[in-house]
């Protein structure tokens, strides 16, 4: 029924260029074949896939407003029993500066963010904003929540709040927000959110989050940081963050005792020259008094030659909950409308709960244009695992871009 | 003298108000620079009065950014973009995402096989999970995998090759207390621990919970609390 609705939707926005000669209407279409392993049914699947992303812009003769939609439809057609799945991520009608300059209105499905909560909902989004240097958001609506192909969720659940933000002194940016979720009609939580950012200097940016579950009397994370750029190509960056997870109102895990998870960490990136860059992260991870872990991350970018992108990352864990020590590669190459990648990940774990061993995945792909309105992509795979001696996976797509 | 002392809040409101007006800027449109490309960017994110972003780390820093009011995401990129890396979508041409066991596209933090990594990668941030996925997710899978073998948890293997006991009392209440998130995975119900955890038996809650209580109770309607406590 939805994957009708969904079909209808469609249609009627086909017809939307009619309506007015002035409009931009951009189609984008994705055909897939996609294969893979299903590690629970134990076998390998085939599902066929169509996306489609449409955006009707200028719809008026002022220009403000605008039509986004974004949906799939999929099937797993190695199954005969499995029927048709949708879910239709977006479809919203935008009107930007409905009242002069002064609001922003998105109205349908949309996606919605603020500090304290965010979501997908079925309803309204406003943004009152240019009083001064400040501005009021407020949504609203049905929350949609996407599980397994398609969506669940009765029709009690909604996903509600607001923010006020304050945009004064060049490159300071301070937001408190409410939020609210409903499941089922009961309220299951309830936010406060506080973000602040300001970049007194171009060389340093001072930023902070948090997010405070009104329910538990709790703040369930803290985030302070501060960025430096003491060199043109340099950026160091150093975190503290706090959480406490707190859980649904109605869900019995809201009851019990948890301990914080803290962790302080430090990174730097570095340019080196227009084509070659380096980062480093060090992260000290706190579980509570007896458990902690470390984590070191080493990345590389190169472009030596013209069209030609290699990639490089390194992670090494170690403390509680395991040791993990992991590499991946991949490279990017160009050549007139064909651009090859190719990947290599390769991990060693030891979980301190269970077992332990070494995976690996190898890769590659080729994305053809055939022209500005047809491409194609097809990607293999193949995971050397646990599970599998060898478990492939791919796709093939067939882009329509109009 | 009431009055007087009104008068100075409001003059002093007011001038503050201007000064605010005076200081407000309107943010840069990024529109124009849609089609740069990111070297493009750094020149005037970098050295120039500007942080710099969209860099090595950004695949974590832009959670920040992207929940402020008034952001500049939309300027150069559609909500299909991130629709795709939170909810397993694929419109756009990635090459380097791979596919899940349910074929959805996942994101490239989730590195290799992550089925076989992703318990110590959960470990990290407890929270990081739950930015895309539903519990239904996790107890969708392990559910069925809870019974296999070494895919146990420690607290709920045997002590020893040929023990008759049980890891269980020495090690759950730690391991339960650092990631709550993972019991739910497998008793999204908490049926085993309200066996032992409920009124009369040993106490779950968190320290401050005479002050915070009430509210359960009035929100759920007592729902919450009836699991153990029957009088509620």
């Amino acid at each position: 029924m939805r994957v009708m609705k969904f079909l209808v939707i469609l249609m009627a926005l086909a017809c939307v260029p009619l309506l007015s000669h002035a409009a931009e209407v951009k189609l984008t279409s994705s055909t897939q074949m996609l294969w893979y392993q299903d590690i629970l049914a134990d076998q390998s699947e085939k599902d066929a896939a169509q996306y489609l992303r449409m955006s009707a812009t200028k719809i008026d003769d002022e220009g403000k407003l605008n039509i986004y939609g974004y949906g799939r439809a999929s099937k797993v057609f190695s199954s005969p029993s499995e029927d048709l799945q949708g879910r239709l991520y977006y479809f919203y009608v935008d009107y930007r500066n409905a009242f002069k300059d002064h609001l922003d209105v998105r109205a349908g499905r949309t996606y919605v963010n603020a500090a304290a909560i965010s979501g997908t909902v079925d309803g309204l989004y406003a943004d009152v904003k240019n009083l001064g240097p400040v501005g009021v958001t407020l949504f609203g609506g049905r929350h949609v929540i996407f599980e397994e192909k398609n969506e669940i969720g009765t029709r009690g659940d909604a996903l509600a709040g607001m923010s006020v933000y304050l945009d004064t002194i060049k490159n300071t940016h301070v937001e408190v927000s409410f939020g609210r979720k409903y499941g089922d009609t009961d309220i299951t939580r309830e936010l406060l959110g506080l973000d602040f950012s300001t970049t007194p200097h171009g060389m340093v940016n001072f930023y902070g989050r948090l997010k405070y579950d009104t329910t538990a009397e709790t703040y369930n994370e803290m985030l302070f940081g501060a960025k430096v750029a003491p060199l043109k190509d340099l950026v160091i960056r150093g975190e503290y963050y706090n959480s406490y997870p707190t859980f649904d109102i109605t869900s019995i895990y809201s009851i019990f005792a948890v301990e914080q998870y803290q962790e302080k960490s430090i990174a730097a990136e570095y340019q080196l020259t227009s084509k070659y860059r380096v980062s480093v992260k060090y992260a000290k991870e706190n579980f509570d008094s007896d458990a902690d872990a470390d984590v070191v991350e080493i990345g590389f970018l190169a472009k030596p030659i013209k069209d030609l992108t290699l990639n490089a990352t390194y992670e090494q864990r170690s403390g509680y909950a395991g040791q993990l020590s992991g590499i991946r590669f991949y490279g990017e190459y160009k050549i007139n409308k064909a651009a090859i990648l190719a990947g290599i990940d390769y991990d060693d774990f030891r979980r301190e709960i269970s077992r332990e061993g070494t995976v690996k995945k190898y890769w590659a792909g080729l994305n053809y244009e055939f022209n500005k309105i047809v491409s194609a992509v097809v990607r293999v795979e193949d995971n050397v695992n646990f599970n599998y001696d060898n478990g492939y996976q791919g796709y093939i797509a067939v882009q329509l871009n109009y | 003298m009431i009055i007087n002392k009104a008068f100075k809040i409001v003059v002093l409101s007011t001038a503050f108000l201007l000064v605010l007006v005076c200081l407000s800027f309107a943010r840069t449109d990024h529109r124009d620079y849609k089609g740069s490309k990111l070297d493009e960017c750094q020149d005037c994110h970098s050295g120039s009065g500007v942080m710099s972003n969209h860099g090595a780390f950004f695949m974590k820093e832009h959670r920040l950014l992207a929940q402020k009011a008034g952001n500049n995401c939309a300027d150069c990129h559609q909500q299909s973009f991130c629709i795709d890396c939170h909810k397993g979508g694929g419109i756009e041409p990635d090459l380097t995402r791979s596919l899940s066991r349910g074929s959805e596209y996942m994101p490239r933090t989730h590195r290799s096989d992550f089925i076989s990594i992703h318990s110590i990668k959960a470990a990290d941030n407890p929270q990081n999970c739950y930015r895309c996925h539903e519990t239904s997710f996790c107890t969708d899978c392990h559910s069925r995998t809870r019974e296999k073998g070494n895919m146990k948890i420690k607290s709920h293997r045997r002590a020893g090759a040929n023990s008759q006991i049980y890891n269980w009392n020495s090690d759950h209440a730690a391991e339960a207390r650092r990631n709550l998130q993972s019991c739910e995975t497998c008793h999204p119900d908490a049926d085993v621990c309200v066996k032992c955890h409920s009124s009369g038996k040993q106490n779950p809650h968190p320290r401050n919970w005479r002050s915070i209580k009430s509210r359960y109770r009035d929100i759920s309607n007592g729902r919450t609390c009836r699991k153990c406590h029957i009088t509620y």
